[in-house]
């Protein structure tokens, strides 16, 4: 097995968790209290990628990253590179690509929050931000585990968009989905059935963990239920 | 005592039940009465910043501070409000002890030693002393209501402000049993009026409005019918009552 391939594949899934968490968690805060068409517009946007085939996401972010678009020539001078082809564009398609697994478990947990609690914050003189940090945020720490899981395994097992926007470069951008589809074209099969099988137990022990960590603790509230 | 502590002007529309309430608040214990669905809650949300009236003003303490005016498109968020509330039911905050609930709203970061003193006056004042250490979890709805209540009292306390806060409480004492109930309502009182701490609190209990001596603002229907000491207000439902229990 590619351990390489497997060692990129776990530095970008953490990398990527840790950038939507803080992303998502704002985001999912704001959707979960707002209203109007706004709100509608930002969610439907933050669900795109769970109905967009993986290539048409890679396609554009390609294109936008390339030389041929103002933001991409912006991004070169920035990076001094091509993001494309590199660890910071997988990075980046990999956030968007696993956005909606990050934000829709919040939006469901936040949402859970009865309004009430909110307001007996709020009545005893607590600010927004203090509200959310010390009774919102606590009430909904179950969905913020399901979030960080299941952002991290999909991120694992993306494969679209990572062959679309990195390619295949051994250590850059080769990730484990990549380097189990060249194992299948070279006809390997029993290196291809070896990390077939790593990325199964990984995908099988984060959600086992989404599963019975609230199960566990009694006390928690309840499970954010957006697996889909 | 006061020359008009809060004036409140709002016509609001929930449901079906349309509210047309006006009223001011001069006594340190004013309690909103009426049978359900008359409004009494609303009209408490509205001044706590909980509820946006159609139309109205709610203005309050002595320099006149606009907390809601549609005419003018000011509406004060509840946190900035120099007002401390509980609702009825009481929602605690489950991951904090006893003590952490009451001190939760208090504002005297700078002066620990007299949080803390008040801190411990208002837990003994509910009776809450001996429960301080324990979970939210294992509290009985009566002890879950008196925590709820103590910690919008500790709270009213220590607001810094120009004026004292506004105490707005939902059925303080619903759920208690007798004897405990007019104890605390008296012993409240009494802590609230050293305090100086102005009180708007909802009830459909005489007995509860006679014991407190409060003013009385009596609502049916989404309007206010009379306001007035509770002895003039409440005088005809109390000799009913009475008729009912056959003491007359």
């Amino acid at each position: 097995m590619d351990l390489e391939a497997l060692w990129l594949t776990l530095r970008l899934a953490g990398s990527t968790t840790a950038i939507l968490l803080v992303i998502a968690v704002p985001l999912a805060w704001w959707i979960a209290s707002g209203r109007g068409p706004g709100r509608a517009f930002v969610q439907a946007v933050v669900a795109l990628p769970l109905v967009l085939p993986p290539t048409v996401l890679g396609f554009y972010l390609l294109v936008a990253m390339g030389p041929l678009t103002a933001p991409g020539r912006l991004l070169m001078r920035v990076f001094g590179h091509p993001l494309a082809f590199s660890f910071s564009g997988l990075l980046v398609g990999s956030v968007l690509y696993s956005l909606p697994f990050a934000v829709q478990p919040l939006v469901a947990g936040f949402g859970a929050v009865d309004r009430e609690y909110v307001e007996a914050a709020e009545g005893l003189g607590a600010s927004p931000w203090r509200t959310f940090r010390s009774v919102v945020l606590p009430m909904a720490r179950a969905s913020l585990l399901t979030s960080a899981v299941l952002a991290f395994t999909h991120t694992v097992g993306e494969f679209g968009v990572v062959l679309m926007l990195g390619g295949n470069i051994p250590g850059t951008t080769r990730t484990l989905s990549i380097s189990l589809y060249d194992l299948v074209q070279d006809g390997n099969y029993a290196a291809a059935n070896r990390t077939a099988l790593v990325l199964l137990v990984i995908s099988m022990a984060a959600l086992l963990v989404i599963y019975l960590v609230p199960s566990l603790r009694k006390t928690d509230e309840r499970q954010a239920d957006v697996v889909r | 005592m006061f020359d008009s502590l809060l004036t409140i002007k709002m016509q609001h529309r929930v449901g079906t039940v349309s509210l047309d309430v006006s009223f001011a608040l001069t006594q340190p214990w004013t309690v909103l009465f009426g049978p359900s669905g008359s409004g009494k809650t609303t009209v408490l949300r509205t001044i706590a910043g909980f509820v946006r009236p159609d139309a109205g003003h709610v203005i309050y303490g002595s320099i006149e501070h606009v907390l809601v005016s549609t005419a003018e498109r000011i509406f004060v968020p509840a946190y900035l409000r120099p007002v401390r509330s509980a609702a009825q039911t009481a929602r605690l905050f489950r991951h904090r002890s006893v003590r952490e609930n009451v001190a939760y709203g208090m504002a005297w970061r700078s002066h620990p030693e007299d949080e803390r003193q008040v801190l411990d006056e208002v837990l003994a004042l509910m009776r809450l002393t001996t429960l301080a250490d324990r979970g939210t979890k294992e509290l009985s709805g009566g002890e879950r209501q008196r925590v709820s209540v103590a910690r919008a009292v500790a709270a009213a306390a220590t607001y810094d402000g120009v004026d004292k806060a506004l105490l707005l409480l939902d059925e303080p004492f619903a759920g208690l049993d007798g004897l405990l109930r007019d104890e605390l309502a008296i012993t409240l009182r009494d802590w609230l009026a050293r305090w100086k701490i102005p009180v708007l609190s909802v009830s459909h209990d005489i007995g509860e409005c006679y014991l407190l001596g409060a003013e009385v603002v009596r609502m049916a229907e989404g309007h206010v019918m009379e306001q007035g000491p509770v002895d003039t207000v409440l005088a005809q439902e109390r000799s009913r009552l009475m008729k009912q229990l056959g003491v007359v």
